[in-house]
């Protein structure tokens, strides 16, 4: 079944330009050739399948297994520079008369700016500079921006920036902040989605609002109906659901509800903008130094060509990293103000508040099933909060995940008084997952099947077949009791298994220059990012293949948009998208150097091929000779090739991935405690470039999913509507000692699609599906089944006092 | 952070010298830089009393034991002597924050640290603690507050030694330039929010709290502590318990039991250790002395869960205590 | 729940009435929220005129006469930290941080800032050998003491076994907690050269990691104190 792309918030996630959609109108006159690729999984359903490709593509790449540096887990080529501190992110970055921004912030909920006195603090010693925000980014916006007639705008959230001030210290910037004079006329305000939901609930917005989609995600669907503070709903139907709930055998009902988790990464969003006549230069925090300079050209009608963005290092973005944003935009405007490079970073409270959370969701889920597990319908009715933005949709694994005869989607955004929700690592799926799972995991309960059969029965996808195949052969399945609750001590365990989908998306927004030196030495250049997945590494490994060199000894410089556009890392777009134009500049690179030197040996170009670090002749008329001193007979001191990403070679095919994911737990009945004490992900990814990097990001995955399962709560205080754990500390996040035995088993999936074949993990890896397969492992130790998140003591007591109806099914 | 004056002394003298017009006292300096970034302190001077040589160490005695104000969290809790002989101390000691805030934080500002209500904590909240007449955690946010003991304020106490110095009968020394020293029993050295709301310990602004002096237990003294929170990795306590059981063979001569998590002050708990006094340490009497220390308990909005915790901590921690159960794995620290 | 109720004066809701007026006005009442940061004049002129005019030394205006005391600031004091085994001649307020005389006055990023309130350990550095949190601490507490960075972990330029074993076991990703890290284990490693697993884990439970890398930082500090992983 092909997935129904038509998600919200994939729409915007899906980059226009990542969509090859004007490519396939035009008649395609690439000379073509035809290849065989390996396609599928080893072991399990490798073959070769044809694929026409354009002719100047490389030659087909045999399995991993049959390459030397790419598939292998090569060690990370910034990791010296990381584990030593030599590496700078953008906080780190002192420029000489750098100033120092701090925010003025909302310190109410709701409230018009009646005005904003900056005076004292403009006279504040060492002050250089204040801003006061005319433009507030990040939020939905008014569709009737005459329904506010306002000077400054209107305060939706406490916490939301209203000025800043640029000094010559930090201490100074943040004295002279405080004395910043915000006049407010406060306005009623909601916090609680409940009460938001309510006819004379304080309305967030007079009228409609919508939230534009920034470059990596957030924002959802723009025509729909508004009712109060209910953006929504957005109505997906496929078949008749009400006849195919009657046609069902069983009917399974849950209602699920999560929280609003924040993205918190350690380093916090800002810039160090330094404005210059002839150029803006930007150091940023960022997923998308593309997205950061498109957005700061926009914003001050300056040609993009004079707008500079480096990333370096960036310290964590989980999606809420795209774009200029307040910081970006305010810092720089402070710089043209003072002549001065200004760095403005979040702190911890801002970065909690007003940059991005994962939105809560109330989701009301119904699946009917025949007795064999045939799926006759799924229906979902899902509320949710983006705070003042939207994107609150969680259907995604609803719609993608299992055959079905009628689908039937409502999903609503509920507008509160809190920061706008930010597209977060596989952004509704999940809560959607949460809930879906869990259903699906009843429904085998109900229909006396295994929870394993039962997928395979409904889940057509030939990856999952096989990752479902190695989990039932695993110890940790196998060690699984079927019997829900069975264990009598007052600690019980359990084991339960989610899965979870994923969508292939190609930015065609992915170009590289390959650069050959006279001295042997290669570099590679894009404008990417790399956000901690290790794109730097990856692409060293391109090289070395190509070249044979070591990963190590390849230049990898990129981050920086002086260099050919990158992609935006979000929706986990980065390696697939990427790589397969650092293999194609790497290959024609090659090539080019060949013809270059052929002279020099009195061979002809054809005559000669690169292999394990040596220019060789197929006739044997030369000697094999080193790539080095080959190269020092270059006729030119460089070789340069850029290259794009061309379209997926057959688009028909392989639009999701995911993985199978299964939890063990252990559930302390006295305390309400659920401990994961193992968790095993299987996964695919296409063809994994560095399984190491793979393993590290599926590693991270689960157990930000247990975090957020278990711990993480965004936490309004409903009367005054202010954050009270805006904080590392009362904000909870698993540390070292929650974190379980991962096992992750790599499944190879060849899809035959690009040269390098890569897909993404990002987003996959464990994110979507660990929640609920710790929700079904504390069914299978408890016999009662959790539906709200975090799954803390008091939930888990509360669910042990008041068992719900389906445990009877048990 | 506002700026302010540092006086660094190195006497107890100088210190107190300087204690006068609002001067703060800083020792490790861990929680007083806390609640000034957060910006609910703004003392325009501080005495550094960290490099007093005269406030640290750790003095074993006849009569007991003698523990500067400077000693810190962590050099309690590795102490070969309070590890054998005060355990609860040593447990207490070593399940506070997190490692290296253990490392930096020295027991007088551990126990002089002021409630860590989210309300009090927050310089947006001007609550009755801080001088005012509100409380906002009763209709707001209150999962980790008080269940027992509580009128006007249900921050929960949050020092974890002073949840052990109860069980430990401890004495804290105080001393001032004008009234020179005075010892003050654990148990009256806190000051419930219901008789000052803004007054948290007996300590005068002028005074400075030199050592915690802890009497030896006697024969057959066993003791054990216990915290438990949402998480194992760093985490506030929503459930704790201290227990010393002096011992006569099997029976349990004196009992005491102590609780942090459960209200404004350290509450010791009458009901639990009753029901332990000259019994023999049992399944069944480690249960009833849980269920006991719970009489009484009026929890909040959100936080009846905690009922149920409590009598947990305390069997738990009661079995450890006796030798009849391990250390909990879910136990913090 | 009610039985509260009687026993506390004070509801909340008439506060919240009175933030519900429609009135315009200025900062909210100040019986509830008030707007943050309200600093005490004194302060800032004091720390404002040391800005400006770079005042060195010791404020001898407030100078005690107590031998056992010496009083500083709130203006700047020239101090010498000692880092990695090197003197650093630096002005500071009493107010700043190690953390911050680390990264601002020498120049030394690689301790990073993460939550700036001792929950994370991102900043963790080493007073002597014992891993502290240099944003929960005053720089001038440091004095007389060898503090240890990140940078300094690693000896003419070779890795420190723990620095290695991350590269080695791909313990980090985004790497903006990994000097934190580091300089945990490697702590723990000076005090325990053969921990266990559970060792390490405790050794790091305040160390915040959001890119989920525990697992291999496990793994990494016990192949670098060569004890095995269950060790």
């Amino acid at each position: 079944m092909a997935p129904h792309m038509s998600e919200n918030f994939l729409r915007d996630l899906v980059l226009e330009e990542a969509l090859p959609q004007d490519e396939e109108k035009k008649p395609d006159t690439t000379p073509k050739k035809t290849v065989q690729m390996p396609v599928g999984v080893p072991g399990y359903t490798l073959q070769d399948e044809a694929r026409e490709v354009p002719e100047s593509e490389p030659p087909v790449w045999p399995t991993n297994k049959d390459l030397k540096f790419v598939g292998q887990s090569v060690e990370r080529w910034d990791g010296a520079a990381k584990v030593s501190g030599r590496a700078k992110y953008t906080a780190d970055v002192q420029l000489p008369g750098m100033l120092y921004a701090k925010f003025v912030n909302a310190s109410v909920p709701h409230a018009r700016v009646v005005s904003v006195d900056t005076s004292d603090a403009e006279r504040y010693p060492g002050v250089k500079g204040v801003h006061v925000i005319q433009h507030v980014f990040g939020g939905a916006v008014l569709r009737d921006p005459s329904l506010e007639q306002v000077k400054y705008p209107v305060v939706r959230f406490a916490g939301q920036p209203i000025a800043a001030v640029a000094a010559t210290t930090p201490y100074a910037a943040e004295e002279a902040a405080a004395l910043v004079k915000v006049k407010y006329e406060t306005l009623p305000f909601v916090v609680e989605m409940d009460r938001a939901r309510e006819e004379n609930a304080p309305l967030v917005f007079p009228g409609a609002a919508d939230q534009a989609g920034t470059a990596g995600g957030g924002g959802g669907p723009r025509n729909v109906s508004q009712t109060g503070n209910v953006h929504g709903p957005s109505i997906k139907k496929q078949g008749d659901i009400a006849q195919a709930l009657k046609e069902a055998d069983v009917v399974v009902e849950g209602h699920y509800i999560t929280q609003v988790q924040t993205h918190s990464a350690l380093e916090t969003h800002g810039v160090v903008a330094d404005w210059k006549p002839e150029m803006l230069t930007v150091w940023a925090s960022t997923q998308g130094t593309a997205s950061v300079r498109e957005e700061l050209a926009a914003f001050f009608n300056i040609p993009a060509s004079q707008v500079r963005v480096i990333t370096e290092f960036m310290g964590g973005g989980f999606g809420a990293k795209f774009g200029a944003g307040n910081h970006g935009v305010v810092a720089a405007a402070l710089s043209k103000k003072t002549g001065a490079p200004v760095r403005l970073m979040l702190d911890r409270e801002e970065e909690h508040l007003s940059v991005g959370n994962r939105p809560s969701s109330d989701q009301l889920l119904r699946i009917g099933a025949k007795k064999d597990g045939e799926i006759t319908g799924i229906h979902l009715v899902s509320y949710g909060s983006a705070g003042c933005g939207t994107g609150a949709g969680c259907a995604g694994p609803a719609t993608n995940l299992y055959k079905y005869a009628a689908l039937h989607t409502e999903e609503n955004d509920v507008f509160i008084n809190a920061g706008p929700g930010a597209a977060m690592r596989a952004p509704g799926h999940p809560p959607g997952a949460f809930a879906l799972e869990q259903t699906i995991d009843e429904l085998a309960v109900k229909l006396n099947m295994d929870p394993i059969d039962l997928r395979d029965k409904t889940d057509p996808h030939p990856v999952r077949r096989v990752e479902r195949q190695v989990v039932r052969e695993s110890d940790l399945w196998k060690s699984r009791n079927p019997k829900a609750g069975a264990d009598t001590g007052p600690v019980k365990r359990g084991v339960g298994l989610s899965q979870s989908v994923w969508y292939r998306f190609v930015s065609m927004n992915s170009s590289a220059e390959v650069r050959v030196h006279r001295d042997g030495s290669l570099e590679v250049l894009s404008a990417v990012q790399d956000i901690g997945s290790g794109i730097k590494t990856v692409l060293a490994q391109i090289l070395a293949e190509q070249f044979g060199v070591p990963p190590a000894q390849v230049a990898v410089k990129i981050g920086d948009t002086n260099y050919p556009v990158g992609p935006n890392s979000g929706g986990s777009v980065t390696t697939l998208s990427l790589t397969p134009a650092v293999r194609d500049a790497a290959w024609q690179a090659s090539q080019k150097f060949l013809a270059d030197i052929a002279h020099a040996y009195g061979a002809s170009a054809d005559d000669l091929v690169l292999v394990d670090g040596e220019v060789r002749s197929k006739s044997g008329k030369i000697k094999p000779v080193s790539f080095r001193r080959a190269a020092a007979k270059m006729t030119t001191d460089q070789i340069t090739v850029q290259a794009k990403r061309i379209p997926d070679y057959d688009k028909s095919k392989y639009l999701t991935y995911g993985g199978v994911d299964v939890a063990e737990v252990e559930v302390d009945t006295e305390l309400g405690r659920v401990q994961v004490k193992r968790v095993l992900s299987v996964h695919d990814c296409g063809r994994p470039m560095n399984p190491s990097l793979v393993i590290s990001q599926i590693n991270g995955g689960v157990i930000q999913a247990i975090s957020y399962a278990l711990y993480e709560n965004r936490l309004l205080d409903p009367n005054y509507g202010l954050m009270v754990n805006p904080n590392l500390e009362t904000y909870k996040i698993a540390g070292s000692r929650e974190v379980p035995e991962i096992d992750v088993r790599l499944v190879e999936a060849y899809l035959g699609q690009s040269s390098t074949d890569a897909s993404g993990i990002g987003e996959a890896a464990g994110v979507i599906s660990v929640g609920a397969a710790v929700g079904n492992a504390v069914y299978n130790a408890l016999g009662v089944r959790i539906r709200r998140l975090p799954m803390t003591p008091a939930v888990v007591l509360a669910a042990l006092r008041r068992p719900q109806p389906e445990m009877e099914l048990a | 952070m506002n700026a302010f004056v540092l006086a660094d002394c190195t006497t107890v003298d100088g210190a107190l010298s300087q204690l006068k017009d609002g001067a703060v006292v800083k020792a490790g300096g861990v929680d007083l830089l806390d609640r000034m970034k957060n910006g609910t302190a703004q003392p325009e001077k501080l005495v550094n009393i960290r490099n007093i040589p005269a406030l640290r160490g750790i003095e074993e005695t006849d009569k007991g034991l003698k523990i500067g104000a400077l000693a810190t969290l962590t050099e309690i809790s590795e102490h070969p002597a309070i590890r054998k002989q005060y355990q609860i101390l040593s447990d207490a000691c070593g399940s506070a924050a997190t490692p290296h805030i253990r490392n930096m934080a020295t027991v007088g500002g551990n126990l002089l640290q002021p409630v860590q209500c989210w309300y009090y904590r927050s310089a947006d909240f001007q609550c009755l603690r801080k001088g005012k007449d509100l409380c906002f955690a009763f209709n707001g946010l209150n999962q980790y507050h008080a269940i027992m003991d509580y009128r006007t304020c249900p921050a929960v106490a949050p020092s974890s030694a002073a949840v052990a110095l109860f069980g430990l009968d401890a004495n804290v020394e105080l001393v001032s330039s004008k009234r020179g020293q005075r010892v003050v029993s654990i148990k009256d050295f806190y000051v419930h929010p219901d008789a000052n709301p803004t007054k948290f310990a007996v300590i005068e602004p002028d005074e400075l709290l030199t050592a915690v002096v802890i009497p030896k237990p006697a024969a057959g003294t066993r003791s054990a502590y216990q915290k438990y929170g949402e998480k194992d990795s760093f985490d506030w306590a929503i459930a704790d318990a201290g227990v010393v059981l002096e011992m006569d063979g099997n029976i349990c001569r004196k009992a005491i039991v102590t609780m942090g998590a459960a209200s404004p002050v350290v509450r010791r708990s009458a009901q639990a250790e009753r029901e332990l006094t000259g019994k023999p340490i049992t399944e069944a009497t480690a249960r009833a002395a849980g269920k006991a220390a719970m009489e009484g308990a009026t929890p909040l909005s959100m936080n009846a869960y905690k009922v149920d915790l409590f009598p947990v901590a305390i069997y738990r921690t009661v079995r450890l205590a006796a030798g009849q159960m391990d250390r909990d794995p879910r136990a913090a620290g | 729940m009610s039985a509260h109720e009687d026993s506390h004066s004070n509801p909340g809701s008439q506060q919240k009435e009175e933030l519900l007026k429609h009135e315009p006005g200025g900062d909210p009442p100040r019986n509830g929220i008030t707007r943050r940061g309200f600093l005490k004049g004194a302060g800032i002129t004091a720390a404002g005129t040391a800005l400006l005019e770079g005042v060195h030394g010791f404020n001898t205006a407030a100078q005690s006469t107590d031998p056992g005391v010496k009083v500083l600031g709130p203006g700047a004091v020239p101090v010498t930290l000692s880092v990695n085994g090197k003197d650093h001649a630096i002005q500071i307020e009493p107010r700043t941080t190690l953390a911050e005389a680390l990264r601002i006055q020498i120049g030394l990023t690689g301790t990073k800032v993460i939550c700036d309130r001792g929950s994370c350990s991102g900043c963790t550095v080493w007073l002597d050998k014992m891993p502290v949190n240099s944003c929960t601490m005053l720089a001038i507490d440091a004095l007389g003491r060898h503090v240890t960075t990140i940078e300094g972990l690693s000896e003419a330029g070779q890795l420190h076994p723990v620095q290695a074993a991350f590269v080695k076991h791909d313990a980090l990703q985004c790497g903006f907690c990994t000097p934190g890290m580091v300089m945990s284990c490697a702590a723990l490693l000076e005090s325990n050269s053969h921990p266990t697993e559970q060792d390490v884990r405790h050794a790091i439970s305040g160390n915040l990691c959001r890119c989920g890398t525990y697992a291999r930082i496990f793994a990494a500090t016990l192949d670098a104190a060569g004890t095995s992983r269950k060790a």
